[in-house]
């Protein structure tokens, strides 16, 4: 028998909590304990989910959801990203553009909201802008400080044996910087589902969080609940996404190797 | 200390004549001077080292040796006087030279063959695999630098050194971290592929074992000048126990001691 039990219980162990508390949960809610109005049975919230899966309202929303987070990620990432880079690798842009870095980051984003709206109506760009917004400043926060903590003696190393700029940018600030970079994407994540979140309950016409005011409307908590776990489950994937970037970049990093 | 001028003086350089080839360096210091603030650090130095030898130098803490070999290297320039190679003016670095410092500033993200191969651009892996089996670490080849112990990792980095063909290797204590067994190991990897290849090499170290036991000349820098500069004229392979190695150390460690601090 070569099944390998310390592995298999070390995998099990986080689920026996959750799997626990959804028997106790479903057991008050078949017994009458939890009224299904504050909070519906798990079986209700699957039904739930089945039946907008069969509609195709769930796929739209979440593909509707997905791709505005998708844009704002890419575009406020892509933003941070070359300006952490440019900041990180220039002094003289460093001293230009970090004073209204500083000033864009600290206005909460979400406080926008209402002018965004004006600008942009209901539309998909108020929500995307939001989302760039929000992604923007952890990625860009990281890359500068990765790329400013680069080893000099490692750069020394690489002017002594021949380097020219863009190889001693290829070959050890950048790889040296990588740690701190995906960091940021993780911050960044979790900020694009938050804006995310709140720009769909506020003005729009598809999404999840659509999908969830919708439901407040007529009372369908097991719709609301649903959306909740989406969101959670997104979170979710997307963590899993930047795990997976570690472990394939990072393998050189004692700490990611597996 | 007049007793070994003179006794070097007239000695040829014996053991490297054979290895002294077309393609090692003549270096040349004139009048060299740098300052960091108001600290003199070196003053007015003159130096020539002849092609293929291996030169150490020794001091204490301060004394000037490492900012000697960076300017030597190019990584700094003095404030006043010339560097030259082979008669020509040195002002920055070029692939002449290459440095081995005292960590082996291996790229963690890099395989150890890829770290060998830094700057060689991808025809360089046989190359590389080559220096890699030199110091014989060819079977760590696509090892990461983490999981080497610290000789081995000084090991790939005269690997990575020796894959330029230098003409001028630069050793700024690059046994300084070793423990006892793993350093001799290294002088003797060092010696040997120095004899192989008859680059000029200059060792810096605080170790005066070590420099005699290297050495074709031993140069002993206090407050920025020159106080010593003894050939050490002995047959190589060279025995620890050779009692005038011992001598030679001991003159020069006395020496260094009564050097006011």
């Amino acid at each position: 028998m070569s099944i390998n039990w310390s592995k298999l219980t070390g995998r099990i162990t986080g689920w026996v909590l959750p799997i626990f508390l959804m028997m106790i949960w479903e057991i008050a809610s078949e017994n009458g304990w939890l009224f299904s109005k504050i909070l519906p049975s798990p079986r209700e919230i699957v039904q739930a989910a089945i039946d907008l899966s069969i509609s195709g309202e769930l796929a739209k929303n979440i593909v509707a959801s997905s791709e505005r987070a998708g844009w704002g990620l890419l575009i406020g990432g892509s933003i941070g990203f070359f300006l952490g880079l440019v900041n990180g690798l220039s002094r003289t842009a460093d001293r230009f553009l970090d004073t209204t870095v500083q000033m864009i980051r600290n206005v909460p984003h979400l406080a926008l909201i209402p002018l965004v709206i004006i600008w942009f109506g209901i539309g998909e760009e108020g929500k995307v802008f939001l989302v760039t917004l929000g992604v923007f400043f952890p990625i860009y926060a990281n890359t500068y400080h990765g790329i400013k903590t680069a080893d000099p003696q490692l750069l020394e190393m690489g002017r002594v044996y021949g380097l020219n700029h863009w190889q001693l940018f290829s070959q050890i600030i950048f790889p040296g910087a990588l740690p701190s970079i995906l960091v940021g994407l993780r911050y960044s994540l979790g900020l694009m589902w938050l804006t995310l979140i709140v720009a769909e309950t506020i003005a729009t016409t598809s999404g999840i969080g659509q999908m969830a005011m919708n439901a407040r409307e007529f009372m369908q908590t097991d719709v609301v609940v649903l959306a909740i776990l989406i969101y959670a489950l997104l979170g979710k994937l997307a963590d899993m996404g930047v795990h997976f970037l570690e472990v394939r970049l990072l393998q050189w990093h004692s700490g990611f190797r597996q | 200390m007049k007793a070994f001028t003179t006794h070097f003086k007239n000695s040829s350089m014996t053991t490297t004549a054979d290895f002294t080839n077309t393609s090692s360096i003549t270096l040349k210091l004139e009048q060299v001077s740098k300052q960091f603030g108001n600290l003199t650090v070196l003053e007015n130095l003159n130096l020539v080292i002849e092609p293929g030898t291996f030169v150490a130098i020794v001091g204490k803490s301060g004394c000037g040796k490492s900012t000697l070999l960076r300017l030597i290297s190019g990584l700094d320039q003095p404030d006043q006087g010339t560097v030259f190679y082979d008669g020509k003016i040195h002002r920055k670095l070029n692939g002449h030279a290459r440095v081995m410092f005292q960590e082996a500033r291996l790229l963690p993200w890099l395989n150890v063959v890829d770290n060998v191969q830094l700057g060689l651009g991808k025809t360089g892996k046989g190359k590389a695999l080559e220096a890699l089996n030199h110091v014989g670490l060819e079977s760590r080849a696509k090892d990461w630098p983490s999981v080497l112990s610290g000789g081995q990792r000084q090991r790939v980095a005269l690997a990575r050194a020796l894959v330029h063909e230098p003409r001028l290797l630069l050793l700024d204590e690059p046994m300084g971290a070793l423990d006892a067994l793993t350093r001799i190991e290294m002088q003797q990897l060092v010696e040997r592929i120095w004899l192989e290849t008859g680059f000029t090499a200059i060792l810096v170290t605080h170790d005066i074992s070590e420099a005699v036991m290297l050495a074709d000349r031993v140069i002993l820098l206090d407050g920025g000048k020159i106080d010593l500069d003894v050939k050490v004229d002995l047959p190589r392979p060279r025995q620890r126990d050779n009692p005038n190695l011992i001598k030679l150390q001991e003159d020069i460690l006395r020496r260094v001691l009564t050097i006011p601090a």
